[in-house]
C-alpha cells in the first residue's frame, strides 16, 4: 500500500489520540476515579494505529485489552468506551461489560476477559466473512501471553484447513504479565508459528508505524483476496506495569525499560515526518492540541454520563 | 401422519431451517456425508455443500467460532459429538456465548443465535467421559437456554424453534431417543418454549422427568397403575426457560412431586425445582408438600453394564422415591 502525506499524518494522529485517551484514563484511575481494572497500552501505539487505521469499516477487529489505540483508529466511539470503563450507563454495555467493549457497527469484535478467547472468536468472524461474500476480512490481535493458549493451535489450525480471511496479529511485548516469553514459548519467534499453519509468517519492527501497516496492508489484501491467513509478530514493549495500581517487581530491569522508551513509537514516526519535510512542528503541535481538547471533552462527558438505574442489572441477559 | 424416528425428525428440520434461512450454517466433527457418528446430519452436505461442514477435532473451535460468525451474522447449528465434550469448551459456551448480550452491548443490540446440538445420557456401556447428562451446569449460567426433547415429534419441533431463536441454545439429544419411532407431520411446525408436556394424566403424585427420564417415569406409572397409585408425568422439555405453571398446577392436584434427572443427584436440576416448588408454596402462604429426587449416585458413571445400572437412575428407583412422598 502506498501512502500519502494525509496518510501519514492520520497514523500519527491515531497514534496521539490512542496515547492521548490513555493517558487520560490512566489519570483517572491514578485519581481513584476508574472502579475496574485498567491496562495501559502506552507504547504499542504503531501496532493500534498501523492494523486498524486503513481497514474498512466493514472489516472486523479483535482488539485485546491493552487495545485502545487500535479501538479508536477503527471507529470506537470514545464516549461510549470511556463511559463503560466509568460504569456509567452512556457506555457500549450500560456499564454492565466495563474494560470490555464491542462495537458491531465499526466492526469490533468481542474481546474478552479470558486471554486467548480471542482465536475462536477471530475464527468465527473469519467464517462469517467468507460465507457472506462481502469481501471482509478480520485482523485478530492477540499477546504473547494468548499465544501460549491451546486455542491459538485450533483456530489457527481451522483458519488454514478453511482458507479463512484472516490476520493474526501479535503483539509481543515480552511479558505476560511478569512472565518472560522466553521462559513461556518453545518457538524462537512466534511468527516461526505460522509454518505448522501453512502461512506466511513475518517479523515486524513493532515501534514503526509504517512498517507495521504495510505488511499488515499486504496481509489484509492476500485474505481479501482469498488467499488466506497470515501471522505477523511485532516486537513491542509496554511502557507501564501490566495493569494500573501494579508496583513494578524486579521482573525486568530499569534500563530495559529505558532503553525501550527511547523507542517511542510517536516520537520516532514525529522525527520521521519532520524528517521527511512532510509536516511543520506546528502542524503538529497543531494536531495534540485539538486532540487534548476532544478529550478534555470527552472527559467531561464521560464523567457527566449517570450511572445505570439498578433495573439495568437485570436486563439484556436474553433478546426478548 | 408419517412414523419416523428421532435421528429423521432432526434431520428433516435442519434440512428445513437450511432451505429457509440462507445464514443457517451448520458445522462439527464428521457432518458431512452420511453425518458421523450419530447420522443426523445424513446427505444435508450434498445438498447445502459448504454449509454443512466438516471441522477438525476441535471443540473450543467449533463451538467458540460459533460466538464469533453468530456475532457477525451467521446462524450456526453446531454440532458436538458428546456433550460431555463441553467441558472442553466451558470457557466459550459459559464466558462467551452465555454472557456476550450482557456485557457487550446493550446499545450494539448483539444477538447469539447459536444451537449447539449434543449427544447425551448414558446406558449404552460407553463409560464415564461418553455418558454424562450434563445440564445442570448449564441450567446454572444465565444467559442460556436448554432444550431436551423426548420424542421425534418434539424433536423436530423444539428443533426448529432454538435455530429461529435469537439467543443461544443447547440442544440435547439422548442417545436411546435416537432409534425410537414416531409420528411427525411432514409439514412444517414449531413448539415454543416454556411449554411443559404433561405425558400421562394422574391424581396421586407428579413426576417431573427430563430427558430419557421421561420414558423411566412412564414405565413406574405403568407398574404403579397396578397398584392403584396414580402418577402424573411432566416432561418440561426446556430447562430455560422452565414452564413452572404447568408444575405448580399438577401439584395444586396432586400434593406431592418427585422430580427426576440422569445426572448425579448432588447440586442437581431436581434441587433447584424443587426449591423453586418450596418457595412458590410457602410465598403463596400454602403448606409444603412431600416431595423427592431421584437421579444418578455420586460417583463417575462406571463402564460395567451392571454397575452403570446401580449407579443411574431406574423405574425402580423412581417407584421407591414415589412411595416415599405418598407415606
Ligand atoms: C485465560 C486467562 N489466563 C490468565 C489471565 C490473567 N491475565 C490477564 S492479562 C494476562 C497477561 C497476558 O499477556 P499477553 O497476552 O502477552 O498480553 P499483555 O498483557 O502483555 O498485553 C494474564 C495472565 C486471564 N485473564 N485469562
Amino acid at each position: 500500500m502506498k501512502l500519502t502525506h494525509e496518510d501519514k499524518i492520520l497514523l500519527y494522529r491515531n497514534m496521539l489520540r490512542g496515547r492521548k485517551y490513555d493517558e487520560a484514563l490512566t489519570k483517572m484511575f491514578n485519581k481513584g476515579q476508574v472502579p475496574g481494572m485498567w491496562h495501559s497500552g502506552i507504547g504499542h501505539e504503531a501496532v493500534g494505529a498501523g492494523v486498524a487505521t486503513f481497514l474498512r469499516q466493514d472489516d472486523w477487529l479483535e482488539v485485546t485489552h491493552r487495545g485502545i489505540t487500535h479501538g479508536l483508529a477503527k471507529g470506537l466511539d470514545a464516549r461510549m468506551w470511556l463511559a463503560e470503563h466509568l460504569g456509567r450507563v452512556g457506555g457500549y454495555a450500560k456499564g454492565k461489560g466495563g474494560h470490555h467493549c464491542a462495537d458491531r457497527e465499526h466492526g469490533i469484535l468481542i474481546g474478552g476477559g479470558t486471554i486467548g478467547s480471542c482465536f475462536p472468536i477471530a475464527a468465527g468472524a473469519g467464517l462469517a466473512a467468507k460465507r457472506l461474500g462481502k469481501d471482509q476480512i478480520v485482523v485478530c490481535l492477540f499477546g504473547d501471553g494468548a499465544a501460549q493458549r491451546a486455542t491459538l493451535h485450533s483456530c489457527m489450525n481451522l483458519a488454514g484447513v478453511w482458507n479463512l480471511p484472516i490476520v493474526w496479529v501479535c503483539e509481543n511485548n515480552l511479558y505476560s504479565i511478569t512472565t518472560h516469553v522466553k521462559n513461556a514459548i518453545a518457538a524462537e519467534n512466534i511468527a516461526d508459528l505460522a509454518h505448522s499453519y501453512n502461512m506466511p509468517g513475518e517479523i515486524v519492527d513493532g515501534q514503526d508505524v509504517l512498517m507495521v501497516t504495510e505488511v499488515v496492508m499486504d496481509a489484509v489484501e492476500r485474505a481479501r483476496n482469498g488467499k488466506g491467513p497470515s501471522l505477523i509478530e511485532c516486537k513491542t514493549y509496554r511502557f507501564r506495569e501490566h495493569g494500573e495500581g501494579e508496583i513494578p517487581t524486579p521482573y525486568r530491569t530499569r534500563e530495559e525499560v529505558k532503553e525501550w522508551k527511547k523507542r517511542d513509537p510517536i516520537k520516532l514516526f514525529r522525527y520521521l515526518l519532520l524528517d521527511e519535510g512532510v509536516v511543520t512542528e506546528e502542524d503538529l503541535n497543531a494536531i495534540g492540541t485539538k486532540l487534548d481538547k476532544e478529550v478534555a471533552e470527552t472527559v467531561d462527558w464521560a464523567i457527566e454520563s449517570p450511572m445505570p438505574a439498578l433495573e439495568e442489572a437485570f436486563t439484556d441477559i436474553y433478546v426478548e | 401422519m408419517p412414523e419416523i424416528n428421532m435421528r429423521q425428525a432432526l434431520n428433516q428440520a435442519l434440512r428445513e431451517e437450511l432451505l429457509h434461512d440462507p445464514t443457517v450454517h451448520i458445522w462439527g466433527e464428521n457432518v458431512e456425508g452420511v453425518g458421523g457418528g450419530f447420522l443426523i446430519t445424513m446427505g444435508l452436505s450434498n445438498e447445502f455443500g459448504e454449509r454443512v461442514k466438516d471441522s477438525p477435532l476441535a471443540e473450543t473451535a467449533i463451538v467458540g467460532a460459533a460466538v464469533g460468525a453468530a456475532y457477525c451474522g451467521l446462524r450456526p447449528v453446531v454440532e458436538l459429538m458428546f456433550a460431555d465434550f463441553t467441558y472442553i469448551c466451558m470457557d466459550e459456551i459459559v464466558n462467551k456465548m452465555a454472557k456476550v448480550r450482557y456485557s457487550f452491548g446493550a446499545y450494539n443490540d448483539v444477538k447469539l443465535p447459536i444451537v449447539v446440538r449434543m449427544k447425551v445420557g448414558g446406558y449404552f456401556a460407553q463409560s464415564s467421559e461418553h455418558s454424562q447428562t450434563p445440564l445442570a451446569h448449564f441450567m446454572h449460567t444465565p444467559g442460556l437456554k436448554l432444550v431436551f426433547p423426548t420424542t421425534p415429534y418434539e424433536a423436530k419441533g423444539l428443533l426448529k424453534t432454538a435455530i429461529r431463536d435469537d439467543n443461544p441454545v443447547l440442544f440435547f439429544e439422548h442417545i436411546i431417543h435416537f432409534a425410537a419411532k414416531g409420528e411427525v407431520p411432514e409439514e412444517e411446525y414449531f413448539i415454543p418454549f416454556e411449554e411443559a408436556n404433561i405425558r400421562r394424566e394422574g391424581s396421586d403424585v407428579t413426576v417431573v422427568a427430563i430427558g430419557y427420564m421421561v420414558d423411566l417415569a412412564l414405565e413406574a406409572a405403568e407398574e404403579l397403575a397396578k397398584e392403584g397409585v396414580s402418577l402424573e408425568v411432566i416432561d418440561p422439555r426446556t430447562l430455560e426457560p422452565l414452564d413452572m405453571d404447568t408444575i405448580m398446577g399438577s401439584i395444586e392436584k396432586t400434593g406431592r412431586v418427585v422430580v427426576v434427572d440422569e445426572d448425579v443427584t448432588r447440586c442437581g436440576i431436581p434441587a433447584e425445582i424443587l426449591m423453586q416448588i418450596f418457595e412458590q408454596l410457602t410465598e403463596a402462604g400454602k403448606t409444603p408438600v412431600p416431595m423427592a429426587r431421584v437421579g444418578a449416585a455420586n460417583t463417575p458413571i462406571p463402564y460395567s453394564p451392571e454397575l452403570e445400572k446401580a449407579v443411574l437412575p431406574s423405574a425402580d428407583k423412581i417407584i421407591e422415591a414415589v412411595k416415599k412422598v405418598l407415606v
